[in-house]
């Protein structure tokens, strides 16, 4: 990088550090800690909402999807509307009337304490462990662009993060998102316009769709059928993107801390509200964005010299080992195939000369063997190593096409965007912790009149919110060679997200299962939910993420219900 | 109640809204086939 590039970049970074620390200021209790005095209007718990869910990942792992897999990913969100509106007509006036700080305190008024204690549980698991990859994933370009360690690399991230973190509290996590949200479509835009800018004279936005449609890049409608019928393994389809997707998307937004935090911000009812629906109507258009950018970055190398692998510090690794030679070989090989694969689509898009589109389908396929090819050396050539580059590919044209100063920004934008997610789910981790454990167990009643113990809880929610930073980065370094990130946070997510919609669902729709009941269905829902796991992943049976929400959801209504008919009434019925 | 329907903003009621929502989404998936079908 550039000098300015790295003024760009530190000037970013620490005017949003500053920005935070200034909007920290706010009551020093519980309810201002975690839930910024419940006063904020809609169009801020949307930026939040927003700058929560869209992390690092989601820029640096959707181009590098889109240009791998095509922009099918997107069906992915096609539930999340759905559920903004299911939320909106059942969770959110129960969270708000209860006065709530988290979605689990809900669970205890109910059902039980074990119950609440169970389904925090799962969460502060299943979000601990995924902050912690959301901190890898920026760690990824410092270490790129600075040779560093990886091991170093997450550990400065995650110094920063905590220090912005604990200082801030909810008020100051949502001021920042809303920044770093305006610099992020700012930022993302201009790389999208210099992706089609830099295409040859005469090939203009339509002409780069028409050569990534060829060669198979703008499949945002794929239905899952194969001749054998339909494919359960198949990641993500309209079917699997609406149903699995709905779940996942109930699952996240109702009863996952980090989001529900966010909208308990709100001042009201309204303000929640029009925040969670305005979400369902600009995420689908903003992943498909995203996923179009990296589309277009597909046609942008059919044009320009792509690198046969991503990384370029594992391909350099690599080459000091016995299998130079076999790379080298497999680097001409490439570079022919891309020569001929440019002159195809010169020939499809100025000359329109239709008859080369399926020679841009079979040349594009040629070219991914090879890649495939050169990917399997570098396995074997370095066995430790992550061989698989998807998020490297956007990292890669921004280092190396991008002018001075926009290659600073960009960078800023991936640093802010894993910022905005991670603090939020450090509050969110530290306020269960905080909320669900400690207030609970030590039978204090929060009594924000009372200033000792306010002052005592405030500074016992910042000592939370540093343990929750210092298990994430841990995290962190154990996240190399997980593939893409993206998809791995997705998956750790569905492992337990179905279990926890369950319990919610059963709490708001089958009035008369009692806690006893839901707590065995729980357990039972989240053991079928591993076993269908590990039978996918050994290949007993073949069935996508997606679905284990909706196995882990359904399985602990069902059995919930069962466990209910078999078991003897509970004497007090929890009513709400 | 009424105070509370005042303040729904753009729609009438929240029904409304609901239905926005999902009319939106069902636009962008019939604009996706027909972007998937002319460009591929």
């Amino acid at each position: 990088m550039s000098n300015i590039d790295w003024i760009v970049l530190v000037l970013t970074l620490m005017g949003i550090i500053a920005y935070g620390l200034y909007k920290s200021r706010t009551a020093k209790n519980l309810e201002g800690y975690f839930l910024s005095n419940r006063s904020m209007p809609w169009w801020l718990v949307l930026l939040s909402i927003m700058g929560t869910q869209a992390s690092a990942i989601t820029f640096l792992s959707a181009p590098g999807q889109a240009y791998t897999d095509g922009m099918r990913f997107v069906q992915y969100y096609f539930g999340l509307p759905i559920a903004m509106v299911i939320i909106c007509i059942s969770f959110v006036p129960l969270f708000n009337k209860l006065k709530v700080f988290t979605a689990y305190e809900f669970l205890e008024q109910r059902f039980d304490i074990k119950t609440r204690v169970f389904t925090s549980s799962l969460f502060l698991i299943s979000r601990g462990l995924s902050t912690g990859i959301s901190i890898y994933a920026p760690s990824i370009i410092l270490s790129s662009l600075l040779g560093w360690d990886i091991f170093y690399t997450n550990i400065v991230m995650g110094g920063l993060l905590i220090i912005y973190t604990v200082s801030g509290g909810a008020r100051a996590v949502a001021y920042t998102q809303q920044l770093q949200m305006v610099i992020i479509f700012i930022g993302m835009f201009l790389a999208g316009w210099l992706v089609v800018h830099y295409l040859p004279e005469g090939v203009g936005f339509a002409d780069a769709l028409k050569v990534s449609g060829a060669s198979g890049k703008l499949n945002v409608i794929t239905t899952g059928f194969t001749e054998k019928g339909f494919d359960w393994k198949d990641r993500y389809n309209i079917i699997s993107g609406v149903i699995g997707g709905f779940f996942l998307a109930l699952s996240y937004f109702g009863t996952d801390q980090s989001q529900v935090g966010r909208y308990l911000t709100a001042k009201d009812n309204t303000e929640s509200k029009i925040g969670l629906l305005m979400n369902g109507l600009v995420k689908v258009p903003m992943q498909f964005s995203i996923l179009l950018l990296g589309a277009l970055l597909f046609t942008f190398y059919q044009f320009h010299s792509a690198p046969v692998f991503f990384n370029q510090a594992v391909a350099d690794k690599a080459k000091n080992t016995a299998y130079a030679d076999t790379l080298g070989k497999l680097e001409n090989r490439f570079m022919q195939e891309q020569l001929q694969q440019q002159a195809y689509s010169k020939t499809y898009v100025i000359q329109g000369n239709e008859q080369f589109k399926d020679s841009l389908k079979l040349g594009s396929g040629k070219m991914a063997a090879t890649q495939k090819a050169y990917k399997a050396i570098l396995k074997k050539a370095l066995p430790a190593s992550d061989t698989n580059d998807t998020n490297y590919i956007f990292l890669r044209f921004v280092i190396d096409f991008l002018p001075k100063g926009l290659v600073g920004l960009l960078i800023a934008i991936i640093f802010l965007a894993a910022w905005g997610s991670i603090a939020a789910a450090l509050n969110s981790l530290a306020s269960c912790t905080m909320i669900d454990f400690h207030v609970r167990f030590k039978g204090k009643v929060y009594d924000r009149d009372n200033a000792e113990q306010c002052a005592t809880e405030y500074r016992v929610s910042k000592y939370y919110t540093l343990g929750w930073g210092i298990f994430c980065v841990i995290t962190a370094e154990f996240a190399t060679g997980m593939g893409s990130l993206i998809e791995v946070v997705n998956i750790l997510g569905s492992l337990f997200y179905g279990v926890i919609l369950g319990i919610f669902l059963v709490a708001f729709y089958l009035k008369k299962v009692q806690s006893n009941a839901v707590f065995v269905a729980a357990i039972l829902g989240e053991l079928i939910v591993i076993a269908f796991f590990l039978m996918d992943k050994y290949n007993i049976i073949g069935l996508g993420f997606l679905w284990l929400n909706v196995v882990g959801a359904l399985a602990v209504v069902i059995l919930a219900w069962i466990a209910q008919q078999l078991m003897p009434s509970q004497k007090a019925l929890h009513t709400i | 109640m009424q105070e509370q329907k005042n303040k729904i903003p753009l729609f009438a009621s929240w029904k409304s809204w609901y239905l926005f929502v999902l009319v939106v989404l069902g636009l962008f998936i019939l604009f996706f086939i027909w972007f998937t079908n002319a460009f591929s």
